[in-house]
Parts: C-alpha cells; sequence; structure tokens
C-alpha cells in the first residue's frame, strides 16, 4: 500500500490543528459559563491542548490513509478511529483527474480524484500526492482500465479494431471487409466514420503546422518523462498483449489546442452565471465601501453627494451608472474566469481516452474513457454565431470534474466548420440535413411570447396602482418583440434522424446541437399538452444517461406533427435494438481521433 | 388489441389525494381567515368543494387514459390529462425495478411498479393502481427482459 506525499501530513496537521483548536475554547467557555468549575479565563491555555490534539490526528490520518493500484481494483483506505476500505475496479472508472493549486505547483503537489458514474461526489480523493506520482497513477489506471477491457473483449472472442488486438482482428478478418480497419487501427468498424474521414484533412488545413509539431513534441515529451514501466500485466495469463502495446496505448495524441486568438474570443464570447454570484458575494461582503465606490463613479454624471442627499434625478442617474457598472464588472469577472479556467487549454488521445488539461492558476487535467461518452453537443450564442465560432462539449453520465455536471469541453472554442467537423469525425455521424417544424410551431410561440408581454404589461399596470408611476401602457412596447423572438426560437430548431444518431438543435441564447448514437438512448417519450393536442403537434423527449441534462434541459424536438413524432419514436426505438445488435457482434465505438 | 389498464380502485387513490390536497388547502384558508383577513366561509368551503370537483374529474380522465403495454422491445406507457406522454423505456434500459405500496395504496389493495433506468430526466417510471400479485408479476416479468436483453454496455 503507498502513502500521500509526506507534505500531506503537515497540511492535514495543520489543517485539524486549527479545527481543533476551537473544540477545548468552546468546551472551557461552555462549561465555564454553566457550572463555574473551569474558568473561561483558562481558554488561552485550553487552545494549545486542542491544536495539538488536531496535529495528532492529521498526522494519524495521514499514516492511516492509504491507496494501492491492484491488478482488478484501486483500493483506498483511510479512517483513524472508523476505518473504511474501498476497492473500485476499473471497469467502473469514469474520470482520474489531477488538480494543482497555485501552492500545489509552487511544491510539485496534487490532487487526484478517482469518478465513477454513480453518486454525486468523487469515489476516491488523494489529497495530495506528487506531481509525478499524479501522471504516473492516472497514466497506470488509464493503461489497467484499458487492458480490462480489451481482456473483456478478448474473453467474449469479438473482434475489436483496437491496436492491442491487431492479432486477433488478423484471424478474425474473414468477419470484417478489409478496409474497415483504420490504419491507426483506433478507428470504429463504422462506414459513416470512413465517410468523413476525407473531409478531415481539410479541417486540419487551417493549422498544419500545430498539428504536425504538437504530435511530435508531445511524443518526445511523454518520452523523456515517463519511462517504460514495469509491465505487470505480464503475471496476468489473460492478458497475452507484449509490453510495447502498453506503451504505445499510453503515449499521448494531441488533438487540439486552444489558440491565444481562441481562448480570448471564448473568454469575450462567452458568459459564466457564477460571475453573478460571485460580484453578488463580494457586494454583501463589503457593501458599504462598494456603495461608496459607486457613488464616486456616479459623480461625474451628476449623481448625488451622499446617499442622503440627492433628489429624484441624481437618484435615478446612480441607479443607472451602477447599474451599468455592475453589469460591466461582472462581465469582465467572466471573462477573467473563463480566461483563467480554459488558459493552455488542450486535448489529446491516449489509448482510448480522451485526456485533457487546462488553467491558469489552479492547473487542471482529467481524463474521459471514449466509451462512456453519451452525447456530443455543439453550443454557440448569439455572438459566437455571427463570427461563426462555436464549442463542442463531450457529455458523460455521472459525476464530472466541471463540479456541476458530467459534461467536460472538449473544444471550447473553434471555427464554426471545425467544431461541426469534430462533431461528426468524433461520432461518425453524416452532416445532418436539419428539418424545421412546422410553421404552426412559430405560431404557438408568438402566442405564447404574446402571453408573456401581456404579463409584463398587466405587471406594470398594477406597479402604477400603488407607485406615481403613470403610462404604464408604455409597458406594451414589449409586444413589439414578441414577433422578432418567435421567430427566432422557430427558426434554431431542428432535428435530423441520421443511420446511427439522432441531431437534436434547439435554443437561441445558447444553442445546442447535440449529437446522440441511438445506442446511447435510455427512454424516448412524445408528450403533447393540451395546446399542441388541438394543434395537432408533438415535442419528442429523448433522455440519455448524460448528466449535463440535469442543468441543460433533456434533448427535446420541439412542436413537430405528432405523426413525425411518431415516427422518429418508432425509428429511434428500433435503431437503438439494430445498433445493440451491431454492438454485441462487434464493438462500434466512438472515433478517437476525431480532428 | 387493447392495452392494459389499471386497476378501477386507482381512482379512490387519486379522488383521495386529492381530497387531502383540498382540505390542506381549505385549513390554510381557514388559517388566513382566523389570523390574517376575514374569508366568507361559502367561499372557503366553495373553494374545496370545486377542488375536489377538480380531483374527481382529473382521477376519472387520467384512469382513462393510463394504460400500459409490454411491447417487444420496451416498456410501453401511455398517461397524462393536460400533458399526454407516451414513453418506451427499452427492456435493456431497466437498471432495476421495484414494487411500492403507500399507504392509501395500502388500504386500498393496490401496489405500484417502479422501474428505473439511467436517465437523467424520467429516470423512474411509475406503474401505479396494480393488484399486488400483477405487481410482483409484472416486476419478475421485466426483470427476467431485463437481464435477457443485457448488453455489455457501461454507463
Amino acid at each position: 500500500m503507498n502513502r500521500l506525499h509526506p507534505l500531506s501530513a503537515v497540511a492535514y496537521a495543520i489543517q485539524y490543528g486549527f479545527l481543533w483548536l476551537w473544540i477545548p475554547i468552546v468546551l472551557v467557555i461552555a462549561l465555564g459559563g454553566a457550572t463555574g468549575i473551569v474558568s473561561p479565563a483558562w481558554a488561552p491555555f485550553a487552545a494549545p491542548v486542542g491544536f495539538l490534539a488536531g496535529v495528532a490526528y492529521g498526522i494519524t490520518y495521514y499514516y492511516r490513509f492509504e491507496y494501492e493500484v491492484t491488478e482488478t481494483t484501486v483500493d483506498v483506505a483511510s479512517g483513524v478511529f472508523a476505518r473504511r476500505s474501498r476497492e473500485i475496479p476499473y471497469r467502473r472508472i469514469q474520470n482520474v483527474d489531477v488538480r494543482q493549486g497555485i501552492i500545489q505547483r509552487l511544491l510539485d503537489l496534487a490532487i487526484v480524484s478517482i469518478e465513477t458514474a454513480g453518486g454525486g461526489t468523487s469515489e476516491a480523493t488523494l489529497n495530495f500526492v506528487s506531481a509525478t506520482e499524479a501522471k504516473r497513477l492516472q497514466r497506470e489506471i488509464r493503461r489497467r482500465t484499458a487492458a480490462v477491457k480489451d481482456r473483456r473483449r478478448a474473453g467474449n472472442g469479438e473482434t475489436t479494431a483496437t491496436d492491442t488486438d491487431a492479432d486477433q482482428v488478423g484471424s478474425n478478418a474473414s468477419d470484417l471487409p478489409p478496409e474497415s480497419t483504420d490504419t491507426d487501427g483506433t478507428g470504429p468498424i463504422d462506414p459513416a466514420a470512413d465517410r468523413a474521414e476525407p473531409i478531415a484533412p481539410d479541417a486540419d488545413a487551417d493549422r498544419p503546422d500545430v498539428d504536425a509539431t504538437a504530435d511530435r513534441t508531445t511524443a518526445a515529451d511523454t518520452a523523456d518523462s515517463a519511462p517504460p514501466q514495469p509491465d505487470r500485466s505480464h503475471t496476468d495469463p489473460t492478458t497475452d498483449e507484449p509490453a510495447a502495446f502498453d506503451w504505445e496505448e499510453t503515449r499521448e495524441t494531441r488533438l487540439f489546442d486552444l489558440e491565444p486568438r481562441e481562448l480570448l474570443l471564448y473568454s469575450f464570447t462567452s458568459f459564466r452565471p457564477a460571475a453573478v454570484a460571485a460580484v453578488i458575494f463580494v457586494f454583501f461582503l463589503a457593501t458599504d465601501t462598494i456603495f461608496e465606490l459607486l457613488l464616486t463613479a456616479a459623480q461625474p454624471f451628476g449623481g448625488p453627494q451622499d446617499l442622503e442627499t440627492g433628489d429624484t434625478q441624481s437618484y435615478g442617474i446612480l441607479t443607472i451608472v451602477s447599474a451599468i457598472n455592475g453589469v460591466l464588472i461582472t462581465y469582465l469577472v467572466s471573462v477573467a474566469y473563463t480566461f483563467a479556467t480554459y488558459y493552455d487549454f488542450q486535448l489529446g488521445r491516449a489509448g482510448d481516452d480522451f485526456v485533457y488539461e487546462r488553467g491558469l492558476l489552479q492547473r487542471y487535467s482529467g481524463s474521459i474513457p471514449v466509451e462512456k461518452v453519451q452525447a456530443v453537443t455543439v453550443t454557440d450564442n448569439p455572438v459566437q454565431r455571427l463570427i461563426e465560432y462555436g464549442g463542442l462539449w463531450v457529455e458523460t453520465a455521472g459525476y464530472g470534474p466541471d463540479s456541476d455536471s458530467g459534461s467536460q469541453s472538449a473544444v471550447p472554442l473553434a471555427t464554426e466548420r471545425r467544431v461541426y467537423q469534430f462533431a461528426e469525425n468524433l461520432t461518425g455521424v453524416e452532416t445532418p440535413a436539419f428539418r424545421s417544424p412546422p410553421t404552426l410551431a412559430r405560431r404557438r410561440y408568438l402566442v405564447r411570447f404574446s402571453l408573456v408581454a401581456l404579463v409584463v404589461v398587466v405587471i406594470a399596470a398594477a406597479v402604477a396602482q400603488v407607485t406615481p408611476i403613470e403610462r404604464w401602457y408604455l409597458a406594451a412596447i414589449v409586444f413589439a418583440a414578441v414577433p422578432p423572438a418567435a421567430h427566432l426560437r422557430y427558426v434554431n430548431l431542428g432535428y435530423y434522424v441520421g443511420d446511427q444518431h439522432l441531431v437534436i438543435r434547439r435554443g437561441f441564447w445558447r444553442r445546442r446541437t447535440t449529437v446522440i448514437p441511438y445506442y446511447r438512448i435510455q427512454t424516448v417519450n412524445t408528450r403533447r399538452s393540451i395546446f399542441q393536442r388541438r394543434l395537432g403537434l408533438a415535442s419528442l423527449v429523448v433522455d440519455t444517461a448524460s448528466s449535463r441534462s440535469f442543468f441543460w434541459t433533456t434533448p427535446t424536438i420541439y412542436d413537430i406533427d405528432l405523426a413525425d413524432a411518431r415516427d422518429v419514436h418508432e425509428t429511434s426505438r428500433k435503431r437503438l435494438q439494430a445498433a445493440l445488435r451491431d454492438r454485441a457482434r462487434d464493438e462500434v465505438g466512438m472515433e478517437v481521433d476525431f480532428t | 388489441m387493447r392495452m392494459e389498464s389499471l386497476h378501477p380502485r386507482i381512482r379512490l387513490l387519486w379522488i383521495a389525494q386529492a381530497a387531502i390536497g383540498a382540505l390542506v388547502v381549505g385549513i390554510v384558508l381557514a388559517a388566513v381567515d382566523r389570523w390574517l383577513t376575514s374569508i366568507p366561509t361559502v367561499a372557503v368551503f366553495g373553494i374545496v368543494a370545486v377542488a375536489i370537483g377538480l380531483g374527481v374529474a382529473y382521477a376519472v380522465r387520467l384512469y382513462q387514459v393510463w394504460q400500459f403495454e409490454l411491447q417487444g422491445d420496451a416498456l410501453y406507457l401511455e398517461r397524462g390529462v393536460v400533458t399526454f406522454i407516451e414513453t418506451a423505456v427499452p427492456f435493456v434500459r431497466v437498471q432495476h425495478v421495484d414494487t411500492q405500496f403507500g399507504p392509501i395504496e395500502r388500504a386500498l389493495g393496490l401496489s405500484s411498479v417502479v422501474v428505473y433506468t439511467a436517465g437523467s430526466r424520467n429516470a423512474d417510471v411509475r406503474i401505479p393502481g396494480l393488484t399486488p400479485d400483477r405487481a410482483r408479476e409484472l416486476q419478475d416479468t421485466l426483470r427476467e427482459l431485463a437481464v435477457e436483453s443485457e448488453v455489455e454496455d457501461a454507463v
């Protein structure tokens, strides 16, 4: 069993020391107040006792925390008094993530967390190990996960197209058309992927220099930093691959680098709701100072001298200027946050995993097993659409390292053409020819948004009753926004029923184009509200196991003709069964080398 | 072939639930009347009566539309009064199947089958209003079908 980095003993000791410090203080004060046997004046002497106890606990915690990477599981045993030992089988492991804050980077430490599909938290967190150990663990676990998978495939006597099973593919070649085995051996046996292939060099043409050099440098990097490990899989009778294959598996190929230009565009064109929370938090923390700052900022424009003295006009100016300031600052915080999060973003491939790295202050590295990918989504907002850029998200099931979801940004921002190309290469979906809902749907949105506008006017009228505001009927101007809003909602809806995938597009502010492989479908629902039934429309909700959908809405094809909805419903179900049969025969996965 | 309907007694369960809801509203209104502003007693009774009436109508209608069927590849359900929903749960997606019954259900001699999937929304699908025997039978069938169609497909 391995221990954490010795410095984590220090960290735990300090952490628990300061935590436990308060226990005797509170006890002494409480007992002193209640009984009089002890005096509250003893608190300064009691505190060090608590601190020392905490330090002792922290150090014991360090010595009682052990982890090991075994043949079949990752074992973690922890706990000073109540012991907990946990074994995580490789096939359940979703991601292995490495996080490094500023201090950890200075001390060359890292936090490793292991995620599985279940639960809302990490399955195991190693806090801290050395940076090299973190890399080793990440690689080792990835390698063993891949080995377990290969063994399972081999055990089933199935043919695969990965190079670890190259000789098997050879022996079973009669099952497969020869052209379906990719040259690099990682591709799926998927005619759609082959079709997409010829277009791929076109996408690369954007910047051939980067891809080529990145490939070479990464290979060199890995060769430097990672001496070939003693290959323990030899001891396993069921694996018969030579060690060289494992080495191949762990080598990383670069797929995408976020260039400075793209990083800046991404920072400036996206908005993070977290920034609002941060600004509000700071506002509550330092309300007085901020009010003073806002006053000072508004004064050149005719704001009041202070909060007490001012007339209606100067208060109005203060409100408007402060609102502009607030929006501006929130936006800048969001820009800075995005910049720091996605600074030096890199996406690569190692074996059957995507690996990525990002972050300016807190460096983050994680991996996504390709077989765990549920759906792929291209997102863009109106500004990004204007400059023809978009982002690509990969959705996995369960808890993800982005803390709020199981979806990771595979390509934060790139030109639209390239992003769609990535999505097509990654999933093997053919270029979708989107179908729109009937124009009847637009009429629905017209009615719906008119109702919203009506509510706004009614609220304005109600406010006018209790405040001196007159001319509330001017609020009726919101009706002017109704037709464009309805139209924009309508034109951003679309769906495509592919051979292997369903593609669903929806949303204006954050338009999402989701590619769902049929074999990832969990349930299919046709929904008809009372209004939709009157118009003969229906919405089709396609549920997958991706947890991103928990925060975004579940992929839904809105307001299509009932007959079409039933048709897509039936088709999805049939193709799910067909895809499952195909997959039972030969494993068809996602294309890893999608650039 | 006609799809399977729920047990007629399920209407009593839904009516009972609606009545409980209406009573809670009545109690809240009575409390408002007592401590905040006066509400005419007739209005309180009227609201409760209308709520119960709507609940009864809803229960009757819901019973009429609620049906389910075991199809070749999936459990198929139709339900909903305001929003009508047709759901297909492929057997291979069934994670586990529960039978459950609450206090009112138990009093009425009914139970529910709950089918769980790994999905994010609608992750559990409930078929209420089954006799305990039918529920157990359905649970067994679904479990067998789920095992039969199982594939090596981790999420």
